[in-house]
Parts: structure tokens; C-alpha cells; sequence
């Protein structure tokens, strides 16, 4: 897969836009506030109809317009494919080759990307809500199934916790007990498919990524689960049972509190470094090498499971890490060969991630100039 | 000034669902420029059918015989009465129908339980149900809700209640529409239909 083109209209604050990026990387240099951020959340959006760092999908919309377009030409196993998204307030329509795409299905078939943002670097620190998010992105990259499913479940939930709060019967409860259990169990089984696909790339990532004799580890595991029972190895049908159980067992204190206790919304993710847990041991320069392990596993298991590698898009990142690990993340974008979109404050940041083919744009209030720059006059 | 008579019209039929304002304007002068027989019997066929279409009491499918009386379906002596279909509206009911292979009765919900949106099992016909088990020798209820979150939850609540009473419950399959192309079946059609293939 390659993206050939991409285009831009009424996008937040970038003027009318149309541009070929390079096959491998195109950097966009600017201060903040410049509108680079939104070359990606643009791109991100064709990918993914979901915004990258924007709270609501219609923030996108340039102020005072009506709608806002993003258009992108991809090559996509081996047929030139134009995919295009507008959003209106209150809604968005996806369309592939100037027609309406019918269902999601039919849009999610061949563009993957792997986003890498400042966001990202609080996810070890932050709360396990941050975790939980950055985990079913990743599922969703590998399953796009798995994002009716996250929804249908928490239908299921936000009704669940209705009647909780409204002490409704016992007889109605259950019935939303069955029904829970049942999405919940889909949904566990879904993140530790990807746990197992991720975390021994990740583990060996994070020790090339190196700085640390530490062994940095990631763990899920539903809470609450109980006794008697093997997450790694219980059929969904066995979780379903479970879960319901569980559900019965915590009824008393779900009731009092007014909310489910139980299920894939009240997971974590456990990243420990040396057994230790990362939240609260690990440096803030190790919590980053451990998001970039993650990040790293996730393009190497996308790459395996579609047989190309995924669009990187990494906004400004390279002024958060240290020098070192920075100096890694590039290296590792220059060797890989991926289609790569940066972003940086500070051109020398990226220098290395750059080859002769490399496109440079400079990006000054919504407006985007290319560059021509050879690779000895930069750095 | 167009006439206030014609203003209320177009207020009026401006309210019906997918009509907008200048349609309903072009309806309400269509209505004038006709025969005033017709404006009558239009007349005369939306009072009828608040007057008289109630529902059946014991299954509540639309029903317009004199009161106390049950509909078309629960009165037909060729219907197996040990058959119940349980369907979420009258439109499930209908295209249920339209397939002539059923030949039970049906029990109309209206609606289903979503606690989001404030209806629970009272504000459903399902006491109505259970009691209709009492009376009628039923054998098999077919829970035909949609197989959404609240018909799932809803198909939960309804076997919980019937099986103890010793009535088989049985649910709609899912899978792959007939003369359907796998090709176009949606992932998640497609998934159900793997999970809950039979043997030949």
C-alpha cells in the first residue's frame, strides 16, 4: 500500500491543499500552532474515520465552513484506489472512488496506519482508561470489526448501569447480565489475540531500543476474574460463563455504587520493567522507550498480518524523546522502508529519518510550501 | 394571505414523517384542486382508522372487529395456536407475514427493554404474554426480536420467564441471506453464520 496523493479542503486552519508525499519520508517543519498536526489528522481520519487528537470529529471543520474534505490516492494491492472523507456537523461519509462507501467493511479493506503522538508518551503514567484506548486502537488496526463490537458492548453497558442505578428488578437485570457477558467475552478474547501478537515483539523491541538492562513486560488480564480459570487459555463460551458469574458475585456492591464493576471496561494493561511496575518505577525516559517498543511491535504485526507495512504517522514526537532513543526511532523509520508523515519543530530532530527521497514541506499559518533541500545543506 | 384554513392543512400534514414543508403545501392544494368527494373519503378514512383499528387484547396485532372481539390472526381456526411468534412491532409482524410459512400466532411487544430510553418489561406486552401462556395451550415461543443489543437482551428476558414455565423457546438463526452472495455478506453476518454452522 502507498499513498500517492493527498488533499485537503476547509480542514481546520490548512488553505485548500493537494500534495504527493514521498514513498518513504515527508517531513512537515513548523512552529506550533502552524497547522501541521492537522496533515495528519487528516490522514489519520481517511485511515481511520476517527480523529487523531481532535476531541470530536467536528472540530475538524474549518471555522465559519459549512464542511471540511480530506482526499487521498492509495495504491492498494496494486489498483490506484481515491478515498475520500467529508464531515458535516453531526456526521461524516466516507466514499471510495467518488461513491458513497456503503458499509465499513467495504471502506476498511487496505489502508492501515500506526500514529505515534506526544498523547501517546502519558499512557505508562497515566490512568488505565489511557491504557485501555491505546490497546483498542491497536486491536481495532489488525480487527476493524472489533469497533461495532466495542460499541455494541458498551450499549449493553451504559443500559446495564441504568438499571443499577435505578434498582431495577433482579428478572430485568439478568437479562442485560446475558447480554453483557456475551459482548465482554468477545472483547477479552479479541485484545489477548493482540496481547499475544505484540508483546514478545514488543519485549525484544524495547531491548534494542536498549538504554535499560531492565526486562520491560506487558500484561493483560481481566480483573475480578476469579479463581479456577486460565485467561490464556479459556475458550469464549468459558469467559461468557465466567463473566456472568462474576456479575452475580459483584451484584451487591454494583448496585451500591450505581455502576458495572466487572468486563473489558474495568481492565488494565500491566507494563512492568524488572517486576517492577512502570507506573510508578519507571523514569520518564523509560516510560517513552516503552511506548515506542509497543508502537514499534504494532508496525512489525500489522506488516506480517496485512504483508505491508502500515502508514507512520509520528507528530512531533522526536522533541519529547531524548536523544538516544530518538536517535533510534529514526534509524528505524530510515530502515524500515515505511511510507512515513513527521512532523517537527526542529528539522535537525529528523535528520536522520531522511533519505534522497525525502519531501520537506515548511508549514506556515495553514499553508504548506515544499522545500527542496539536499541532504548535505540540513542537520 | 393564503386562506388560514389552507395554512392549518399544511401544518398539519407537514408533521406526517418525511414530509417537509413544500410538500405538504403541494399535497394541501392537490387535496383543494380535487373533487371534494375525495377530500371526504380522505377524510372519513383517517377518522376511521383511529375510530376503529384497535388491538386484538389477547395477541395486539392491529385490529379493527367490534370491541371484545380478537383480530384476524387469534381467530383464525387454521393457525396453530401452540405456535407464538413474538415479534418487536406490527412491521416484524408484517414481514413475517409476507413469508406464508408461518402459520402459529404472534404476540406483539411494541418495543423492546432499553433501560437507556426508559422502557423496561412494563411498558412491554409481556405480562400480557405470560398470562396468555395460562389459558392457550402454547408449546413453542419463537423470539423473533432483532438481533440487536436490546432484542438480545430482550430474547434473555423473555426465555428466562418461559422456561420455567416448561414452553420450549426457540430463537430466529443468523446467517447468510438466501440467494445471497457470501462475497457481499457483512463480516459480522458472516462470523455468526461460521459460529453457528450445522452438520449435513
Amino acid at each position: 500500500m502507498k499513498l500517492l496523493s493527498l488533499s485537503y479542503e476547509r480542514f481546520r486552519n490548512l488553505e485548500p491543499v493537494s500534495f504527493e508525499p514521498s514513498p518513504h519520508a515527508t517531513i512537515a517543519v513548523g512552529e506550533n500552532g502552524q497547522g501541521k498536526t492537522n496533515l495528519l489528522e487528516g490522514l489519520y481520519l481517511l485511515a481511520t474515520l476517527k480523529p487523531l487528537r481532535a476531541n470530536r470529529l467536528s472540530e475538524l471543520i474549518r471555522f465559519g465552513s459549512p464542511s471540511a474534505k480530506v482526499t487521498g490516492r492509495f495504491l492498494i494491492n496494486g489498483a490506484e484506489r481515491e478515498i475520500s472523507v467529508e464531515i458535516i456537523p453531526g456526521g461524516r461519509t466516507a466514499f471510495v472512488d467518488g461513491k458513497r462507501a456503503g458499509s465499513l467493511d467495504a471502506y476498511f479493506g487496505g489502508v492501515s496506519v500506526v500514529a505515534f503522538t506526544p498523547d501517546d508518551l502519558s499512557v505508562v503514567k497515566g490512568g488505565p482508561d489511557g491504557r485501555r484506548a491505546f490497546l483498542d486502537r491497536s486491536v481495532f488496526n489488525v480487527q476493524p470489526a472489533y469497533l461495532d463490537e466495542s460499541r455494541e458492548y458498551a450499549r449493553a453497558l451504559k443500559n446495564r448501569n441504568k438499571l443499577l442505578k435505578d434498582h431495577a428488578p433482579m428478572s430485568h437485570l439478568q437479562a442485560w447480565d446475558a447480554t453483557l457477558a456475551k459482548l465482554g467475552a468477545k472483547l477479552w478474547v479479541r485484545r489477548r489475540a493482540l496481547m499475544t501478537a505484540l508483546v514478545e515483539r514488543a519485549r525484544a523491541s524495547f531491548q534494542r531500543i536498549g538504554r535499560s538492562p531492565l526486562e520491560a513486560q506487558w500484561h493483560y488480564e481481566p480483573a475480578h476474574l476469579g479463581e479456577g480459570i486460565d485467561f490464556s487459555a479459556a475458550s469464549e463460551a468459558e469467559l461468557t460463563e465466567r463473566m456472568l458469574e462474576r456479575l452475580d458475585a459483584r451484584l451487591t456492591r454494583d448496585v451500591e455504587r450505581g455502576f458495572t464493576s466487572v468486563g473489558p471496561h474495568a481492565d488494565d494493561v500491566e507494563i512492568t520493567l524488572g517486576d517492577k511496575p512502570a507506573r510508578a518505577f519507571a523514569s520518564q525516559g523509560q516510560c517513552r522507550a516503552l511506548v515506542l517498543a509497543w508502537k514499534v511491535a504494532e508496525i512489525e504485526n500489522l506488516q506480517q498480518a496485512n504483508g505491508f507495512l502500515p502508514l507512520l504517522l509520528l507528530d512531533d514526537v522526536s522533541s519529547e524523546l531524548d536523544p538516544e532513543r530518538n536517535a533510534f526511532l529514526m534509524g528505524y523509520l530510515a530502515d524500515s522502508g515505511a511510507q512515513t508523515l513527521l512532523t517537527t519543530t526542529d528539522a535537525a530532530l529528523v535528520q536522520r529519518a531522511a533519505g534522497a527521497d525525502t519531501k520537506w514541506f515548511r508549514v506556515r499559518a495553514g499553508t504548506l510550501t515544499e522545500e527542496f533541500r539536499s541532504a548535505s545543506s540540513t542537520g | 394571505m393564503t386562506p388560514d384554513a389552507i395554512n392549518r392543512l399544511v401544518a398539519q400534514l407537514a408533521k406526517l414523517p418525511g414530509i417537509g414543508e413544500k410538500s405538504a403545501q403541494r399535497l394541501a392544494f392537490h387535496v383543494l384542486r380535487s373533487p371534494p368527494e375525495y377530500a371526504r373519503a380522505l377524510a372519513a378514512a383517517l377518522i376511521e382508522v383511529v375510530d376503529r383499528v384497535k388491538l386484538c387484547s389477547r395477541c395486539f396485532s392491529l385490529h379493527d372487529g367490534p370491541e371484545g372481539t380478537f383480530c384476524g390472526f387469534c381467530n383464525d381456526p387454521r393457525r396453530d395456536e401452540r405456535l407464538v411468534c413474538v415479534v418487536e412491532g406490527i412491521a416484524d409482524e408484517m414481514a413475517i407475514e409476507r413469508t406464508r410459512e408461518f402459520k402459529g400466532r404472534y404476540h406483539v411487544l411494541h418495543g423492546v427493554l432499553s433501560p437507556l430510553e426508559g422502557v423496561g418489561p412494563e411498558q412491554l406486552r409481556i405480562k400480557e404474554l405470560i398470562l396468555r401462556m395460562q389459558d392457550t395451550p402454547i408449546e413453542e415461543v419463537i423470539v423473533a426480536t432483532n438481533p440487536d443489543v436490546e432484542g438480545e437482551a430482550t430474547a434473555l428476558y423473555l426465555t428466562r420467564l418461559l422456561k420455567p414455565i416448561g414452553v420450549k423457546v426457540s430463537r430466529l438463526a443468523q446467517g447468510i441471506p438466501m440467494g445471497g452472495d457470501l462475497e457481499y455478506a457483512d463480516q459480522a453476518t458472516l462470523a455468526r453464520a461460521l459460529a453457528a454452522r450445522r452438520d449435513l
